[in-house]
């Protein structure tokens, strides 16, 4: 495990007031904002700068974490010593840089539990934290039902309250139907409750793997279908690869660009289900060779077509 | 649990949250839901006291706003201007999309 310098993922001095960490944290909050920061591994670097506002903005794990830190440089390897916050009384309810599910194991290691279990109050109790992760899906996993494996890095305390981090692997079954931004209730899968206190819940978001394909507006699926011009002129039967596997369809002769054809009931499962609409792309054949040209020559000549009639009237 | 079990959750929205359940997913007080259902920032404006749930939908919207009060000492309208936006922009991010 290496040490990590939270004032220098605050990019604070070791002297920074309150106002200053605070400062620091919300000009960092709003470069890396998960919703809006165009930044490379923006939700990497939000989970550390929340952290380190986690300990930095809290005097108690302030104090303690300043005793530690003087003997160790970012990156450092690193093992907390025994005892390493003794005298030190944290009050808060846990690990909580915000309700993220999976902790560095830095963090975990020193402040992953509530010093009132850790010191000893057998009579408290309280029930372990919810926590919330994101799971990504393939859109084909809400056509089918799937199962999906995710590890999350938790704190654990042993019988004495010592805490250490554990792997925490979930095999969790997707349900067919699943939309996108729906949340998977895990009961019992979140923090571990204090004095015999049932643990939390787990609260997976579902988000589905971005697919250049498809295009998703609540249950209804929108799908490109690449169509040669003659099938699109003349009509013909097709085979469509679809979410839920090939079908037949037939274009309709007359056919442009964005005609949309609707399978119903082909969206994503429900009740009711959604529709899935194939959006036509007539695809021009290359005029890469002598027989290529001379057909579109000929029709160059023999059809009386000009698609920009319109924009001269 | 074994490590091979498969675990089975319910979804949120089949199964939707009570105030208190939803207090708990967000880590703020059951107060800290009502004001805002009561201002309007929260629910779609049908919710009777005696019968709130809460589902997916009004769970991402809570915790982006509890974040973003929290990390920007935000008051909870504008906090709940912020989550609008980021709401349409999603919107029309999805409309942009590639079909």
């Amino acid at each position: 495990m290496e040490f990590r310098d939270y004032y220098q993922i605050l990019g604070v001095a070791k002297t920074a007031t309150t106002d200053e960490v605070k400062k620091a944290y919300r000009r960092l909050a709003r470069k890396y904002h998960p919703d809006v920061s165009k930044e490379p591994e923006a939700e990497k670097h939000m989970k550390e700068v929340n952290e380190a506002n986690a300990v930095l903005s809290d005097p108690e794990k302030r104090a303690a974490y300043d005793q530690l830190g003087s003997r160790y440089r970012a990156g450092q390897e690193f093992q907390p010593p025994p005892d390493w916050d003794a005298g030190f009384e944290f009050s808060g309810p846990g690990p909580s840089p915000a309700d993220d599910a999976d902790f560095s194991d830095f963090f975990a290691n020193l402040f992953g539990h509530t010093g009132r279990a850790r010191h000893g109050a057998d009579d408290f109790r309280m029930r372990g934290q919810d926590r919330h992760a994101k799971i990504l899906i393939d859109l084909a996993d809400t056509y089918h039902g799937a199962t999906r494996t995710i590890t999350l890095h938790v704190p654990q305390a042993d019988e004495h309250g010592r805490v250490g981090v554990r792997a925490h692997t979930l095999h969790v079954r997707i349900p067919k139907g699943v939309k996108e931004g729906q949340h998977i209730r895990l009961s019992g899968q979140g923090s571990p409750g204090l004095g015999g206190s049932p643990a939390g819940d787990l609260f997976l978001e579902v988000q589905f793997a971005p697919d250049a394909r498809y295009r998703i507006e609540g249950r209804d699926v929108f799908q490109t279908i690449p169509v040669t011009p003659w099938e699109a002129a003349l009509g013909a039967s097709i085979e469509a690869p679809t979410p839920s596997g090939p079908v037949q369809v037939k274009v309709p002769g007359g056919s442009q660009s964005g005609r949309k054809l609707r399978l119903k009931g082909r969206g994503i499962p429900g009740t009711p289900p959604g529709d899935l609409y194939l959006v036509l792309d007539v695809v021009l054949p290359p005029a890469d060779s002598d027989k290529a040209r001379e057909i579109y020559a000929t029709m160059a000549r023999e059809l009386d077509f000009d698609p920009r009639g319109k924009m001269r009237e | 649990m074994t490590q091979n079990e498969i675990v089975t959750g319910v979804l949120v929205d089949e199964v939707t949250l009570t105030l208190e359940e939803a207090a708990q997913a967000c880590g703020v007080e059951p107060q800290w839901i009502v004001e805002r259902v009561e201002a309007g920032f929260l629910g779609d404006g049908s919710m009777q006291m005696t019968y709130w749930r809460f589902a997916s939908h009004d769970l991402t919207r809570a915790r982006r706003m509890r974040q973003l009060e929290s990390a920007f000492d935000a008051v909870p309208e504008l906090a709940a201007l912020v989550v609008d936006l980021l709401e349409e922009v999603e919107r029309l991010k999805r409309q942009v999309g590639s079909a």
